[in-house]
């Protein structure tokens, strides 16, 4: 009887690894998807999930010679380093996947590349911007989307081309928020003057001493390095506070969830980087903005967009690897990739960081967006 | 007028950490209970100030009266069932209190969901001018309703019969049982008094900030500093505690970068506790140094 139990067990232990070794490849996902960061994870794994089912409605993935279909494990990381290291590691090491995908914070990301290394499993980066991650050079580490010097780079130009020093800067106490102050400083030529620079921690909630320090900086327009929910809040307190600055947000700004935190009067005239701008007249983005509307009945967002493209890389990597259970070949392979994504080319450059076009857009007085860098694609309101 | 405008900042931080640390020291004063789950009953605070602006009546005022009642329903539950069996015991206090941080936490996530939510009173968000500054009418409310609350406490210590049971409970449970004090029935009052407090003071920050699940967990280190550099067991020290480290963050940020305001404020802390161990209001007690 006992004997019986035991078999029992062992087999409903067993069973699940060996149903997927048979015919699908799981990939792994790292993401918060609960939290203060749920709302942006949520897009993150959107875009993962529209990936596998594209991935599986043409039939899967071929590895010498076989169909696999595909299957993603997820692990809610909550945003917190060591959970993220810790996730990184049970992927690993007991879900065995071949690649792991996704994360929403620098920080957690940082903690998870040398995990990843440890157990010679690639790992794509779709959110996170800190620059410092790819310039490790972590042979194991590959980022789709843009980071802070690529991002910057656009917003940069247009602060000087539309006069906008003095600047201040309110950013997150950590590799993401001091990367991205640091790289813009260093992207702006010497006579930009930035008035202020404050920084505060991930929780806090309260920006009134940034705010009185801004008014009497003389800032002329205030850049926000945050996620989406500390920048709604910062947004509101400036403008409640009657401080007039052009305010110069992140691509987490850009989303038409972000327009439902606040509206339109406290959004009109910011401008923000965005390497997606959902409604941009590019057939690319186009078709991947319907299919996401279609799927979750709301607009697509950058986030989703990176994680679609990441998937469909990995599942690219696997496929020219040839063989399931060696890293080392799937890692060669991703550093070799040539894709055309949504998001535009993937090629990873020596330390595997990706330069995917970015591009700047505007809140206009009715809720909507436009372009206005590049200027080649700068639309009217609507177009962004 | 910038140090004039960082107090007014600091002003409204500091009184919820001012509500929060009081809360924290009638518990402690009176039952010699270490509630760290005061913090979630905050955050219960704000979302029970969401629910009922959401779905029973979209009337402010009326939310946080609710709120604060909801908060002391909830802390006298919480006595009864947990904290009454574990008086003897700071350990258990504390397991008990980290381990309902979870089941709150956890259950606010499956009820709400992992969304941070608002609280939309747009009335609150007029500005009123103060000479050349401005601050909403909500930063308003809370300096004004944490201190017509303070000043209810004071009344209500010193002046009723439950708040004088209080007191005398907290400064010798014997004596205080010899004259007919009932302890189980003060420390109830004391554990709903105190998380009605602190369930006001998330439903007063829920308008200006969002509500979350860890939306206490900030209040909850301040309010605990705000406790140590005020005394423990002093109320008013509490207050002032809290207040002091408010104002303290703020200003901080005319002469040190942003990121160095907790480095301020427990640099005071320690400064105060050098000279003073017990805090700036508590009372050396026999024994200690």
């Amino acid at each position: 009887m006992m004997r019986g139990i035991r078999a029992i067990a062992l087999a409903g232990l067993l069973a699940p690894g060996l149903a997927q070794a048979a015919d699908t490849i799981t990939f792994g996902i790292v993401s918060a998807t609960s939290g203060p960061l749920a709302a942006a994870g949520k897009f993150q794994i959107n875009g993962f999930n529209l990936a596998m089912e594209k991935l599986n409605r043409d039939g899967g993935i071929e590895v010498g010679g076989k169909k696999y279909s595909v299957a993603l494990k997820i692990y809610d990381t909550h945003c917190s380093p060591a959970e993220g290291a810790s996730a990184m590691e049970r992927l690993a090491s007991v879900d065995k996947v071949p690649v792991v995908l996704g994360e929403l914070c620098s920080p957690v990301a940082a903690a998870e590349m040398p995990v990843a290394q440890d157990n010679s499993v690639p790992f794509i980066i779709t959110v996170p911007t800190a620059e410092s991650l790819t310039e490790q050079g972590n042979p194991w580490t590959f980022r789709v989307n843009a980071d802070n010097n690529q991002l910057n780079k656009s917003l940069g130009q247009l602060v000087v081309n539309r006069a906008m020093a003095p600047l201040a800067f309110i950013a997150w106490n950590n590799d993401a928020g001091r990367g991205g102050v640091k790289s813009m400083q260093a992207l702006l030529p010497a006579d930009v003057k930035v008035a202020y620079t404050g920084y505060f921690n991930v929780g806090e909630v309260d920006f009134s001493a940034h705010v009185s320090n801004i008014r009497r900086s003389g800032a002329k327009a205030v850049m926000l390095f945050m996620d989406e929910e500390p920048g709604a809040l910062a947004i509101r307190q400036i403008r409640d506070a009657g401080l007039d600055v052009q305010l110069i947000g992140t691509l987490a700004m850009g989303s038409g969830r972000f327009l439902t935190r606040l509206n339109a009067q406290y959004l009109s005239g910011m401008v923000q980087y965005n390497a997606f701008p959902p409604n941009a007249p590019l057939p690319r983005i186009k078709s991947f903005n319907d299919a996401y509307v279609a799927a979750f009945k709301d607009e697509s967002h950058g986030f989703a967009a990176q994680s679609y493209d990441a998937l469909m890389v990995a599942a690219d990597a696997v496929h020219r690897a040839g063989v399931l259970g060696n890293g080392e070949a799937v890692r060669k392979a991703l550093a070799a990739t040539r894709y055309d994504g949504v998001i535009g080319e993937i090629r990873f450059d020596a330390k595997g960081q990706a330069n995917p076009p970015s591009y700047v857009t505007q809140w206009c007085d009715d809720g909507t967006r436009k372009i206005v860098f590049p200027e080649a694609l700068a639309s009217a309101c609507g177009g962004g | 007028m910038a140090f004039l405008e960082q107090a007014l900042n600091g002003l409204m931080m500091g009184s919820i950490y001012a509500l929060f640390a009081v809360g924290m020291v009638l518990v402690f004063g009176v039952m010699r209970v270490l509630n760290f789950a005061h913090g979630v009953i905050f955050m219960a605070g704000g979302y029970m100030c969401h629910a009922v602006m959401t779905h029973v009546v979209a009337f402010y005022p009326l939310a946080l009266l609710l709120s604060a009642a909801g908060g002391a329903v909830i802390g006298a539950v919480l006595e009864r069932l947990v904290f009454r069996r574990l008086r003897e015991s700071l350990p258990m206090q504390i397991v008990a209190s980290l381990g309902l941080i979870l089941m709150v936490q956890n259950g606010v996530l499956l009820l709400f969901g992992p969304e941070a939510v608002q609280i939309s009173v747009p009335a609150m968000r007029t500005v009123v001018p103060l000479g050349p500054l401005g601050v909403t009418l909500q930063q308003v409310l809370i300096v004004v309703v944490v201190g017509v609350a303070m000043a209810g406490l004071h009344l209500f210590l010193t002046r009723s019969r439950l708040g004088t049971a209080m007191r005398a409970a907290s400064q010798d449970l014997q004596a205080a049982r010899v004259v007919g004090i009932n302890p189980d029935r003060v420390f109830a009052l004391t554990f709903a008094l105190a998380s009605g407090l602190a369930a006001l003071g998330g439903a007063l920050l829920g308008p200006l900030f969002l509500v979350f699940p860890a939306m206490g967990d900030l209040p909850l280190l301040k309010g605990l500093t705000a406790i140590v550099l005020g005394g423990m067991g002093s109320v008013g020290g509490a207050v002032l505690g809290g207040l002091a480290i408010g104002v303290l963050e703020a200003e901080s940020t005319l002469l040190a970068p942003t990121d160095y305001r907790d480095l301020v404020v427990f640099a005071v802390l320690i400064l105060v506790l050098l000279v003073r161990p017990y805090g700036l209001f508590g009372r050396r007690l026999r024994g200690e140094p």
